[in-house]
């Protein structure tokens, strides 16, 4: 089998490139407008952040000597990266268009997160049905904008196939009313 | 070689349950990888607490299966509605949905099918064939080669992957600080327990592949991003003809040679092979022209390329215990809860998970196979069922299923709170993969970095003068310090390739 | 003035672009052919391709009535998607097409063509499939 060029230069098809950056493109507009500089300032400042906080913990914990490395001098060694590296990203990093303006729609993301806080807090108190119940109906009804009859009935359904399979026949521990 | 073990594995895939599970495994992943938005890593993720209970080889065998499957789902969703469910499959979307355009999404699918098939099969007789070979060439290994190559590999997916490298950097740093939480081995001190008993055993690798794969999509999903509406397209005869397969085959020989040697890459193997087989493909072509507008080796050489990529990818991952991408990492997380360390001991030590993996993939080929050709019809109708009824019922599996792992609540906090930090990791430009692929070698990098200064008396030239250790580290830094390397050469002007620019302009309804 | 005609590739939404071509005729009036699909979905069963599009223009023409297709994405509101197209285009008329349903399948499934009867401002015009 002859083969010009397999290596990764063969990839460096200037005219294919250009393509797929296209297509990405064309699907990143799917996507809500991106959120500009601030946004691109606020991310490199909480990683900032974190390395900072971890760098103390971890200085805290004892970095020990190279001959005999302490708990912390693993940690500290990471922190500091993430700390050189947020610095770069928030000189360098304004102007990148990776980040997503938060707009109505997510919203719904948070309801949505409620929602799976509300279970897990429930699930051992009630059991599972009721808040699982709860959960499809909220999501089906307000998330996916369904009509209230195939929200009722879906939910439903679903929560029994959910207690057929796990707990019938899986026999699984779940917290359970019934 | 000793071929004995081989047929072993044989022995042990086709025993009917676990024939069960790689068919359920490859229908599962076809499902879900058929529905926009759960890539095969989505899929793994969430499917992870079913792998707990069974035991390992039929889990890793059923994984296998997801991977397959979601893969092919993702093909699908290219060639018919233009939306690739992975990087890999970007390049089969220019031939596919041209070949669709033109009632010919039967003929790419099937192609695809095959090519996938001869492509996967390929590679495996080549993993089958390489990978004891590596493995016993890895055995030498020592501390200090295994923190190189993990640092390699972290680095690699971080810089390979799409995105922003810095971020993706970050992101793996906070991959291996999270792993740092509990008690070290090593002085029995507690680190970033904040004083609490549950994150004194360290975070587990379960809840964080469901919080960051799994519930971090569904929660972005949920602003609706997929707002175009296909009207259903003609499959067709799936059956290739004569001449179709006789226009692929030559893509299909090229794209598997080129997946399986760029596969063992680490980083995007999948994803770089599909595009430099499909460029060798429009290269080598009398008429390049056709390429774009549904020539068959336009679907074949990169579906081919990417699927004989990621079973190659594999290798890495059962011989040196590096995992080669994101989805990697997931396996790999999966087989470390089963108590099996992949590394170059597996061959010796567990021949029957090592050759039951293999020789499961086989099995699950042959199985996709099968699968994709009569059932295509089948997939395609789970296109009209909308997302939003099953998002739901995803999310209840999600976290029922977490729970079901360990019967603690704690764990479904956790998965929320590793889905928003995801989620919004996502809104700020900030890939998962990577955390998630440093989170699970994080461990093992620190532990043989602190052996390897032990070994070396605390001097960290060591590293530098060990010749594997040291090459590793050599390449290390070329791949860090490559975008400052690429800005000092000059840059050649890209040439513009005609008869590619009518595709864009013009989008169904 | 225009008239709005509600369009599936079903037998009820042939008789329904027929009956509304032949009331523009008519009246001599523009008709908006409306082929809605419901939002979600990555593909949606009742939405036509390029190739129905041009045919339905095709039958408008042989008509002698001036018309578009338009296909406005819809959640769970087909009649507020009418109405919207009411107060946008002016329309005097809706034409839909009406299928005979059984009890049953009335409560399951609801009838978007009687909301659509109860709910618009416009008179409406119903048919059914030709036997």
């Amino acid at each position: 089998m002859s083969q010009p060029d397999p290596t990764p230069s063969g990839v460096a098809d200037a005219g294919l490139q250009e393509e797929v950056e296209r297509l990405h493109a064309e699907m990143e507009e799917a996507r809500p407008p991106h959120a500009g500089p601030i946004s691109q300032a606020a991310a490199a400042l909480v990683a900032l952040v974190v390395g900072v906080l971890a760098a103390t913990g971890s200085y805290a914990l004892g970095l020990g000597r190279l001959t005999q490395p302490g708990p912390g001098l693993w940690p500290f060694a990471i922190s500091v990266v993430i700390v050189v590296l947020s610095v770069v990203l928030l000189v360098t990093g304004r102007r990148l268009e990776d980040t997503e303006r938060f707009s109505k729609s997510s919203l719904l993301t948070a309801v949505a997160l409620v929602t799976l806080v509300a279970l897990a807090a429930l699930l051992p108190v009630i059991g599972f049905e009721i808040p699982s119940l709860l959960l499809t109906f909220v999501w089906l009804r307000w998330l996916g904008k369904e009509s209230w009859r195939s929200s009722i009935v879906i939910s439903i359904g679903a929560v029994a196939a959910f207690y057929v399979i796990f707990v019938l026949l899986l026999q699984i521990p779940l917290p359970r009313l019934i | 070689m000793d071929i004995s073990p081989i047929l072993n594995g044989f022995g042990v895939v086709l025993e009917p349950t676990n024939l069960l599970y790689c068919l359920v495994g490859v229908i599962i992943g076809m499902l879900i990888g058929v529905l926009p938005g759960l890539g095969p890593g989505a899929t793994i993720a969430i499917l992870l607490p079913i792998t707990y209970g069974i035991d390992p080889v039929s889990a890793i065998i059923m994984l296998a299966g997801i991977f397959y499957g979601a893969q092919y789902g993702g093909t699908i969703t290219s060639v018919l509605l233009r939306l690739p469910g992975e990087a890999s499959s970007v390049v089969t979307v220019f031939d596919g949905f041209a070949l669709a355009r033109q009632g010919r999404a039967g003929t790419a699918l099937g192609i695809a099918a095959i090519g996938s098939f001869v492509g996967g099969t390929v590679s495996i007789i080549g993993l089958t064939v390489l990978a004891p070979v590596v493995a016993g060439f890895a055995l030498d290994f020592g501390p200090p080669e295994y923190a190189a190559l993990g640092i390699l590999g972290v680095l690699l997916v971080s810089a390979i992957g799409n995105g922003n490298r810095l971020k993706a950097v970050i992101a793996a740093c906070v991959g291996l600080l999270i792993a740092t939480v509990g008690r070290d081995t090593f002085t029995g001190a507690e680190r970033f327990t904040f004083d609490s008993l549950n994150l004194a055993e360290g975070i587990d690798f379960i809840p964080i592949a469901m919080g960051l794969f799994g519930l971090s999509e569904i929660l972005y999903n949920i602003e609706e991003r997929h707002n175009q509406v296909h009207s259903p397209a003609k499959v067709g005869n799936v059956w290739p003809s004569r001449k179709d397969l006789g226009q692929a085959k030559g893509a299909i020989g090229r794209g598997s040679l080129i997946g399986f040697l760029l596969g063992v890459l680490p980083g995007g193997g999948a994803v770089l092979s599909s595009l430099a087989a499909y460029a060798v493909e429009k290269r080598r072509a009398k008429q390049p022209e056709r390429f774009g507008r549904g020539a068959v080796e336009g679907v074949a050489a990169p579906e081919t390329a990417n699927n004989a990529a990621a079973t190659s990818s594999f290798i890495p991952l059962l011989t040196l215990g590096i995992p080669a991408n994101a989805t990697m990492a997931l396996i790999f997380g999966a087989l470390l809860i089963q108590g099996i360390q992949p590394g170059p001991q597996l061959v010796t030590e567990h021949p029957d998970v090592f050759w039951g993996v293999i020789n499961s993939m086989y099995i699950g080929n042959i199985l996709l196979l099968i699968m994709s050709i009569p059932m295509v019809g089948v997939f395609v109708r789970i296109l009209r069922v909308r997302p939003a009824i099953l998002a739901p019922i995803t999310v209840l599996i999600t976290l029922l299923g977490a729970y079901t792992v360990r019967n603690q609540v704690y764990d479904i906090f956790l998965v929320i709170g590793f889905g928003v930090l995801g989620y919004l990791m996502k809104k700020f430009g900030f890939e998962p993969g990577p955390l998630v692929l440093a989170f699970v070698l994080g461990s093992m990098i620190e532990s043989s970095a602190r052996q390897s200064l032990l070994i070396f008396g605390g001097d960290p030239a060591g590293f530098l003068t060990r010749p594997i250790s040291g090459t590793v580290l050599a390449v290390v830094v070329i791949v860090a310090a490559w975008p400052l390397i690429r800005k000092a050469l000059p840059r050649k002007k890209p040439a513009a390739v005609p008869g590619d620019s009518d595709r864009v302009e013009e989008k169904t309804p | 003035m225009t008239i709005l005609v509600g369009y599936l590739p079903t037998p009820e939404g042939e008789a329904a672009v027929e009956a509304g071509l032949r009331e523009g005729a008519l009246r001599g009036e523009r008709v908006i052919i409306v082929n809605s699909p419901r939002r979600g979905a990555p593909v949606d069963e009742h939405m036509v391709g390029e190739a129905a599009r041009d045919e339905l223009l095709r039958r408008a023409k042989e008509a002698g009535v001036e018309a578009e297709v338009r296909q406005p994405l819809h959640d769970d509101d087909l009649p507020e998607t009418f109405d919207r197209l009411v107060e946008e285009t002016g329309a005097s008329l809706i034409v839909i097409g009406l299928r005979h349903r059984s009890l049953v399948g009335k409560f399951v499934l609801g009838s978007a063509a009687q909301r659509i009867l109860m709910e618009a401002e416009v008179p409406v015009l119903t048919v059914k499939a030709a036997r």
